[in-house]
């Protein structure tokens, strides 16, 4: 039977993971965002051999399951520190925090994801208000600013809210990596009592409130901004 | 003379688009474009302000003489400080409101101070009648005043030379007049400008120059007597019937 007591007693336990899956997911939004922007830039200026690079990265990323990623860095980023010293440099492959593996991992999908989306949310500004832009004697880089990105955010937003979403319930895997987030904890408390069910059912719910309240906080900022610039 | 264009060419994918373009335009003139759809007039507007850049072709502008096919960014930036564009689908900034519209080329375009920008931004719009409308958004206006607004946007940066392209061809018919007259008042005020256009009174009645552009070609040039009532080209003549037919 469904223990509601043990489920009441836990959830306040498993609650108190939240915050390292709001920080890894957040976190690994802001790593992901600064290279997307640089992907979007090099694969949109074709600049010759990264280009092709970046195209193939980013599809590799986005076609392979993130556990898989996750390991990959995991057992990969301490071998490539290992080459590095090999190279001159200084760097200690055992001693890095798993934390380090989480950020560096979610932040290369989230770049995948992103850099997607930002070419997607660009293709669709209308070319001829960059034009307009530079006719009336903007440089490329302020009819940028001006004009291109501001309409470029509005239109990145759901999709910006999607990946983030994704992000928080993809963070769910790296107790396999030693880290105790929702997920983790929520394993523990249910060995402790070997309730499962109980633990589990709190970890749904603290996901959906999360990501409910995420989901109305990016649709409430998109639909300011519509309304601001009445863009339709 | 104020502008001079020698021998502009300009392909797209291997076909020819352009071929040998020669033109000179003195301060004042109102220099109309005619001529049938797809034969490169709005090509050879973009090669003017570099949205395009020509295959080859020498541009005398402003006392500089530029090299069509290798423009450096600083040539290019001279020359679209001193032009502007009046687009066939308006392009208003949709992130901006009217007042933004006509003030940002001021600003960002030429460097002035966002206060006097804004000043000469809403005298245009009352110039325009626009002035209430001046913290809409493109979305809140209509076609017609979306254009107005787009031609303001041009004329207070006080360019040398305005390019439109077909500036009236996406107006409901009522609009047509309304911004037809805001250019032709423009026009006697002494700005220089090319027009491509096909409305045909236009062309009669406001032109200095008419020049009837075919297959990438200027093919004839005069004044709108000259190529209305006495064309001497078979093309142009041609092109004439074929509208007067429509009519
Ligand atoms: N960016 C481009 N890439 C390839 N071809 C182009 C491009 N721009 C224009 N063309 C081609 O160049 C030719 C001339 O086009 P242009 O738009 O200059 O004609 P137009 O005289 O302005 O016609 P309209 O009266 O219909 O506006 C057309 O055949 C068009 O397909
Ligand atoms: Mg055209």
């Amino acid at each position: 039977m469904f223990d509601l007591n043990f489920a009441k007693d836990s959830f306040n336990q498993i609650l108190a993971a939240t915050p390292l899956t709001l920080i890894v997911a957040l976190v690994a939004t802001i790593i992901g965002l600064g290279l997307a922007i640089l992907v979007v830039i090099a694969r949109e200026k074709r600049i010759l051999v990264l280009s092709q690079f970046l195209a193939i990265l980013v599809s590799f990323i986005r076609g392979t399951p993130i556990l898989v990623q996750l390991y990959v860095v995991y057992y990969g980023l301490p071998q490539l520190l290992v080459l590095m010293n090999e190279w001159g440099w200084n760097t200690n492959p055992n001693g890095l925090p798993a934390i380090i593996i989480a950020f560096s991992a979610y932040g290369l999908n989230a770049m995948a994801n992103l850099s997607e989306s930002i070419r997607a949310a660009y293709h669709s500004v209308d070319f001829g208000q960059y034009e307009a832009a530079l006719s009336i004697g903007m440089t490329p880089f302020r009819a940028m600013t001006q004009i291109v990105i501001p309409q470029l955010i509005i239109n990145l937003i759901p999709n910006f809210t999607n990946i983030f979403l994704d992000l928080i319930k993809d963070t769910a895997l790296i107790y396999n990596i030693g880290l105790v987030e929702i997920m983790g904890q929520a394993n523990i408390v249910s060995s402790i009592g070997f309730k499962y069910l109980e633990t589990y059912t709190d970890a749904l719910i603290i996901y959906i409130i999360i990501c409910w309240i995420f989901a109305q906080l990016f649709r409430l900022v998109e639909g300011k901004l519509r309304q601001r610039y009445f863009v339709v | 003379m104020l502008l001079k264009i020698t021998d502009l060419k300009k392909q797209f994918n291997g076909q020819q688009i352009l071929n040998g373009i020669d033109l000179s335009i003195n301060k004042g003139e109102v220099v109309v474009i005619i001529g049938p759809s797809g034969s490169g007039k709005t090509t050879l507007l973009r090669n003017l302000n570099f949205l395009e850049q020509a295959d080859s072709g020498l541009m005398e502008f402003a006392g500089e003489k530029i090299n069509l096919a290798q423009a450096t960014k600083s040539e290019i930036q001279m020359v679209r400080r001193k032009t502007a564009m009046v687009f066939q689908n308006y392009n208003l900034f949709k992130n901006k409101t009217a007042q933004e519209n006509i003030a940002e080329g001021l600003i960002y375009g030429h460097g002035e101070n966002a206060k006097t920008a804004n000043q000469k931004a809403v005298q245009a719009l009352k110039n325009l009648g626009l002035d209430k409308r001046k913290d809409y958004y493109p979305s809140q206006l209509s076609g017609g005043q979306q254009q107005r607004i787009g031609i303001a946007r041009a004329t207070v940066l006080n360019p040398e030379i305005i390019l439109f392209d077909e500036p009236t061809s996406a107006l409901d018919p009522e609009l047509v007049g309304t911004v037809l007259k805001d250019i032709q008042q423009l026009a006697e005020q002494g700005q220089t400008m090319i027009v491509v256009t096909h409305q045909m009174w236009f062309a009669r009645n406001v032109a200095s120059r008419v020049l009837f552009f075919a297959d990438g070609e200027i093919i004839e040039s005069g004044t709108p007597v000259q190529i209305f009532e006495h064309p001497q080209k078979q093309r142009t003549k041609q092109f004439l019937n074929a509208l007067a037919d429509n009519y």
